[in-house]
């Protein structure tokens, strides 16, 4: 690995303009679906195969019953020890040297392992091509030196990268500047994640947003005991089998036994 | 702005009121997020909790159209709480001058009311002079007669009670706020302001700013880092198009348009030119006629003599008393008095208030042209909802115009930066420039007089024209020049005492070197010095150094007036010249010359008898005016109701609306004050996604996915009162039309308490039309008033009376 | 007559084809999945023309699986019913692993064949109903929860399903010799019809006795 990167999200600096909504649909060529008012800034109202990043409305009246308006920019958290990966059959999802987790689309099956075990319920399918698609934090731009295009988009500050170290460094200096429930998210779970937030509230506020993601126990039974055990299993049993002839031989049929009962 | 957006960030309280800046300035707000990480206050006074709000420290609610109640509240108590800059006040305002004998203020009415014409006579709305004409004075502003006191008096009336009652803001919230901007009253903090649209729109429009420019000049935050008024103007290039006069009573540069009784050159010169007596009062305008005779060189070049009085005579002029802005516009074309209209990048069937008139009114045209980068609701207007295409005899045409990126020139951000911009890719198909659409339209035009003649042949003939490419496109460059201005012949100019040669033809490097001799042309004189002599385009300047450290950048692009980067600088410094604020020095004197930003003028200092100058050089009196008879309602502003209001009297007078707006009484004009079938006050806007009437943004499919179609946000309390759903489909009506939307529930409007009863309001973005996308959404302006601002015409988008009502069954 | 032939015919044509078509199945979506599974095993999918080709393949023959399930328990349910004879039988061993005297005689098929047979069905039932979920699943209607139980449940499943059949194939080969003929002629001898299933081979000389 080269050297690990982070995107810090600081929800406090975000005043919800979405550039980065349309800056990643704008890089990633991703076309526009046709949405109506649900009675809400939100829209589309979830991520979507073609919409990889969101602006999250969300109003919240606090303790002291001052109304917030909080905007959370949701989309991959590039995960250490990301489910995705450890689900997907194929390697289409797959660690870059920057520690994010890119897609090789290419070898994406669309079996939507990677959809069920996402923590964040991040992946989404897409029908018609039958692929999975989500943010790769513009894994062809950082090869090239370049920033994420949502982080080049926004105008106030809200979304930087760097050097995880460096990163982690300013969320907390950032938390520290902010005090009350302010709180670094995303340094504490799933081996670390490559997006942290810089959150205003405690993260159970946030639609959406899971308190203790982990990669499911579902999918760590599945992955690392029911796997092996396919060919630990199988072998196992064929080598008693084998054990078996070898001790007791072929079941014989007594040619002499007497017919009938 | 009398500042630029780089210098929000040199604030210590930003106050943004009459402005959702971080949906409308994204790129803007970044500055102010600058400031607030630096331990600036962030206060945002808006009927709504918006994007805005929830970035800064606190938001206050206030009803729609009562700011001025709110900021008349803020000068009565930073005088009556000794807040305000005395220093500052004493000598760069008019606090001290002794006002006209029978000036008063009665009930709501200045003195000089006429009833009849809803006009003011302004003759006592003066000075007394001492026997040399020049302004009479109390420096311990003590006499009743002095301005201070008449503004104290006039002021005194605004109790937090009584602002609490007529904006609905909360006794806490009010003093909140007063207390933290009023602290900017002292040398070494700065507070600004930051509003656009949501002061301007109103009846009372000019009024907020003027306010607000009142109590800018009390606390000494004006001419500083940090300071001003800050107008945040957007994308549509709404700095660049005033300073070129968009607006009817305007030439470029903010000179004035003629009125026909102004039947010479002299006389019009005369009555625009301001005199001073005062010999330290540089009254910079003393240059009028320079800046006009210039401008006239340029329009009609050689055929302007001083003989033909530079043809002054070819020029059109206004009627007297008339006025010309949109609004008549659209009222004389339903009457049928207007044959044509050109529609350049403007979709005012969306975007004009009233609009269900407005539609209405294009349909009596003969012909329309509208040049654009869509169709749009005006263009199509024939075959809109509810027009039978049959019955319209409007010939419309519709020009392929190129959008912004697809060519090349100027564009001026609100803090008066010129900024050169490059082509980034051809237009499609047959689009053009609307600039080259013009010159063809004029070279034709020009073509046609020469060889039939026509009414007013002078004008169009003489027209200078020659801003062409080889190709016959049009030459960017040239038309720039053209507006920077040329000496038309070989001149020695004195400049500061060297002696300077220009030839015929070259740039005029300054405006002080303009001359209403016919010696020099420009097209609009603040501009001039947007080229070196040389040619040089200082548009395109890119220096990234900043000198003092504030950021003002004085190498990156023009800035007007003469790279002035903060408007009346001067005033940042005492009498003597030193800064008031040492931390952040914007200019200061040394002696013999001014040292930062470029000054406001050469002068030394007030106190320098001889040679000093006041630091307002623009102003006829060299001082900021607390008192300002220019406005048309009064040289004090006074709270007013909109138009359409919830309430039947004014709390503060028997007058109950702006007592000098003109009162248009049309069929389709039709109001409903306070009345039961329209109970809640209603408020337009436009949203981050899209811009303006959303004729350009509906067509983006990734903006549209955003903001899909039309919306009413209402209050959780008012939807709960009239069991509407989130996003149910919604009519809004007021007494001129209806529009059906979706509703959008939410916490971000609370009902407000105004003279005792509840009163809710609702808001609406205006972006939307029938013609895009399919199945589009109705215009909110079909509910909007026919009025305008008494001194600019600018409609009161922002405060009217509609009905909500849930639409059964869908 | 014709007891007195040595062979006796103890499968007809429809039990051996659906037979080879389940197992045909059953293996095939056993090698593709583990294909899928297990990047190291490339080879298969790229034989098979890639992940994605796989994948349908996977599917597909899943389908053919399910569906030969359904009709194996149609066609076997009854004979592989569990009777109170059974219980000594598994106490026994079947008498495979230790000497055993007295294992009570078996129809048709012993209480291991019977218990093969009943987890097969709830396997494949749990196998085919998780695939099929996989298959068609909407991640915007059912809520990821449920697709990781499934993914879980199928794996668990195969695990389960995988062992048996291993000692299933032993046993119906190498284990004991003469049975895999039943699957393939379905000819059997008269004596490994005595010796595996005494009761039914009565009952057949019964019936070509009366014949």
């Amino acid at each position: 690995m080269k050297q690990e990167f982070v995107k810090l999200i600081d929800v406090s600096r975000c005043t919800a303009c979405r550039g980065c909504q349309v800056a990643c649909k704008q890089w990633n060529e991703m076309p526009a679906s046709r949405t109506r008012q649900h009675g809400t800034y939100q829209n589309p109202q979830d991520l979507q195969w073609n919409t990889w990043t969101l602006i999250r409305f969300q109003e919240h009246v606090d303790k002291s019953g001052t109304l917030r308006w909080l905007f959370r920019k949701d989309g991959c958290m590039h995960c250490t020890n990301a489910a995705c990966v450890k689900s997907c059959p194929t390697g289409a999802l797959y660690y870059t040297e920057f520690g994010t987790v890119a897609i090789n689309k290419e070898a994406c099956i669309g079996c939507k392992a990677c959809v069920a075990a996402c923590p964040f319920d991040i992946p989404r399918y897409n029908e018609a091509d039958e692929k999975i698609y989500k943010c790769d934090l513009c894994y062809t731009r950082l090869q090239e030196g370049q920033k994420p295009s949502c982080v080049l988009s926004c105008p106030t500050g809200a979304l930087s990268i760097g050097k995880k170290e460096v990163m982690i460094e300013k969320a907390y200096a950032r938390v520290k500047e902010l005090g009350g429930d302010a709180n670094v998210y995303g340094d504490k779970f799933v081996g670390s994640t490559h997006v942290i937030y810089v959150l205003t509230e405690k993260p159970e506020v946030y639609d959406e947003l899971p308190s203790h993601p982990a990669v499911p126990f579902s999918i760590i039974l599945w992955k690392n005991l029911f796997k092996p055990f396919t060919l630990i299993g199988l072998g196992a049993v064929a080598g008693l089998a084998g054990l078996h002839y070898l001790i007791k031989g072929p079941h014989k049929v007594h040619e002499k036994n007497e017919g009938g009962e | 702005m009398t500042n630029h957006y780089i210098d929000i960030k040199n604030s210590d309280v930003i106050l943004i009121m009459g402005s959702n800046a971080a949906e409308h300035h994204p790129i803007a707000f970044k500055w102010i997020l600058r400031a607030k990480d630096a331990g600036a206050k962030l206060i945002h006074v808006d009927p709504r909790y918006t994007r805005t709000s929830a970035r800064c420290d606190y938001h206050v609610p206030i009803r729609s159209g009562t700011d001025i109640a709110f900021l008349g509240g803020m000068i009565n108590y930073i005088i009556s709480n000794d807040k305000y800059f005395k220093d500052y006040v004493v000598n760069y305002t008019n606090a001290p001058f002794i006002l006209h004998q029978d000036f008063s203020f009665n009930d709501g009415l200045f003195s000089g009311y006429d009833p009849e014409k809803r006009k003011y006579n302004k003759d006592t709305w003066t000075f007394q002079k001492d026997a040399n004409g020049v302004p009479m004075k109390d420096f311990t502003l003590q006499d009743p007669k002095c301005v201070f006191q008449a503004l104290k008096q006039h002021y005194s009336r605004y109790t937090i009670d009584k602002v609490s009652s007529i904006t609905g803001v909360s006794k806490e919230n009010l003093l909140r706020v007063y207390s933290e901007y009023a602290a900017t009253g002292v040398p070494d903090k700065a507070g600004t302001e930051c509003y656009a649209l949501g002061w301007t729109q109103h009846t009372s429009g000019s009024q907020n700013i003027r306010t607000m420019a009142i109590i800018q000049l009390l606390l000494g935050n004006m001419g500083i880092a940090g300071g001003g008024i800050n107008a945040l103007r957007g994308e549509p290039n709404v700095q660049g198009s005033t300073d070129h006069c968009i607006l009817y009573g305007n030439l470029p540069g903010y000179l004035k348009m003629p009125s026909s009784s102004l039947d010479t050159i002299e006389h019009y010169l005369d009555k625009y030119t301001p005199k001073s007596n005062d010999p330290q009062s540089a009254n910079y305008y003393i240059n009028y006629p320079n800046f006009y005779v210039s401008w006239l060189k340029a329009l009609y070049g050689e055929a302007a003599t001083p003989e033909n009085g530079f043809g002054y005579s070819w020029t059109p002029k206004m009627d007297d008393g008339k006025a010309y802005s949109q609004l008549h516009l659209f009222d004389k074309m339903l009457a049928g008095k207007v044959k044509g209209l050109f529609s350049y990048g403007t979709d005012p069937a969306v975007s004009s208030p009233n609009t269900g008139k407005t539609r209405k009114a294009l349909e009596q045209l003969e012909f329309l042209v509208s040049a654009n980068i869509f169709d749009n609701e005006t263009c199509s207007f024939w075959k809109g909802p509810g027009v039978d295409p049959k019955k319209v005899k409007t010939e419309c045409f519709l020009l392929p115009a190129s959008a912004t990126m697809e060519k090349e020139g100027s564009q001026s951000n609100s803090g008066r930066w010129v900024q050169w911009k490059y082509k980034a890719a051809n237009a499609p198909g047959d689009a053009i420039s609307c600039g080259d659409i013009q010159i063809r339209i004029i070279d034709a035009i020009k073509a046609l007089y020469a060889k039939e003649g026509g009414p007013n042949a002078e004008s169009v003939l003489n027209l200078k024209w020659d801003y062409k490419n080889r190709d016959g496109s049009m030459n960017v460059e040239k038309v720039s020049k053209q507006i920077n201005g040329h000496f038309t012949v070989d001149v020695e100019i004195d400049d500061k005492g060297v002696k300077k040669q220009f030839k015929k033809g070259d740039c005029v490097p300054t405006f002080g070197m303009l001359k209403a001799d016919g010696t020099t042309s420009s097209g609009n004189w603040i501009m001039a010095g947007s080229f070196e002599a040389n040619g040089e385009n200082k548009m395109k300047k890119r220096g990234k150094d900043d000198p003092t450290g504030l950021g003002l950048y004085p190498n990156w692009s023009f800035c007007w007036p003469v790279n002035r980067r903060v408007i009346y600088n001067r005033a940042s410094c005492d009498v003597n010249g030193k800064p008031y604020n040492p931390k952040r020095k914007l200019l200061e004197w040394t002696g013999d010359k001014w040292v930062g930003d470029v000054p406001d003028g050469p002068w030394p200092p007030m106190a320098d008898k001889e040679k000093g100058k006041y630091p307002f050089i623009m102003k006829q009196d060299g001082v900021g005016s607390l008192f300002g008879p220019a406005m048309a309602e009064g040289p004090f502003p006074e709270h007013y109701e909109p138009l359409e209001g919830p309430l039947t009297k004014n709390p503060l007078s028997s007058q109950l609306i702006n007592p000098a707006i003109e009162i248009f009484k049309g069929e389709m004009d039709k109001t409903a004050n306070a009345s039961e079938e329209f109970p809640y006050v209603c408020t337009t806007y436009s949203c981050t996604e899209h811009w303006c009437s959303g004729a350009l943004t509906r067509w983006q499919a990734w903006l549209l996915e955003m903001q899909p179609e039309l919306y009413v946000e209402i209050g959780d309390e008012l939807a709960k009162k009239l069991n509407i759903g989130n996003a149910d489909w919604v009519v809004v009506s007021s007494a001129r039309g209806q529009a059906k939307c979706r509703a959008m529930v939410t916490k971000r409007f609370k009902p407000f308490k105004v003279e005792g009863k509840t009163v809710h309001q609702v808001g609406m973005p205006f972006n939307y039309g029938w013609l895009y996308p399919e199945g589009g959404s109705d215009s909110t302006n079909f509910l909007t008033t026919t009025v305008g601002d008494a001194n600019t015409f600018c409609p009161e988008y922002k405060a009217f009376m509609v009905n909500v009502a849930k639409v059964q069954g869908v | 007559m014709s007891s007195h032939e040595a062979v006796v015919r103890i499968t007809d044509a429809e039990e051996r084809i659906v037979h080879w078509l389940l197992a045909a199945s059953c293996l095939f979506c056993l090698f593709t999945g583990l294909g899928l599974q297990f990047q190291a095993w490339d080879i298969i999918p790229t034989i098979l023309g890639g992940y994605y080709a796989s994948k349908l393949m996977h599917i597909y023959s899943g389908v053919v699986f399910t569906g030969m399930l359904a009709y194996s328990f149609y066609m076997w349910s009854r004979d592989c019913s569990f009777e109170d004879a059974d219980l000594q039988w598994v106490l026994k061993a079947g008498g495979y692993l230790w000497p055993v005297k007295d294992l009570p005689p078996v129809y048709k098929y012993n209480a291991g064949q019977k218990a093969f047979f009943w987890i097969l069905i709830v396997c494949g039932v749990v196998i085919s109903a998780t695939g099929l979920f996989m298959w068609l699943w909407n991640p915007l209607v059912v809520p990821a929860i449920i697709a990781r139980l499934a993914y879980m449940a199928h794996a668990g499943a195969v695990v389960l399903l995988g062992a048996f059949i291993v000692v299933h194939m032993y046993l119906g080969t190498i284990g004991n010799p003469g049975t895999a003929s039943a699957m393939i002629t379905g000819l059997v001898s008269r004596a490994w019809c005595q010796t595996h299933c005494p009761r039914w081979l009565a009952d057949h000389e019964k019936k070509e006795a009366q014949q």
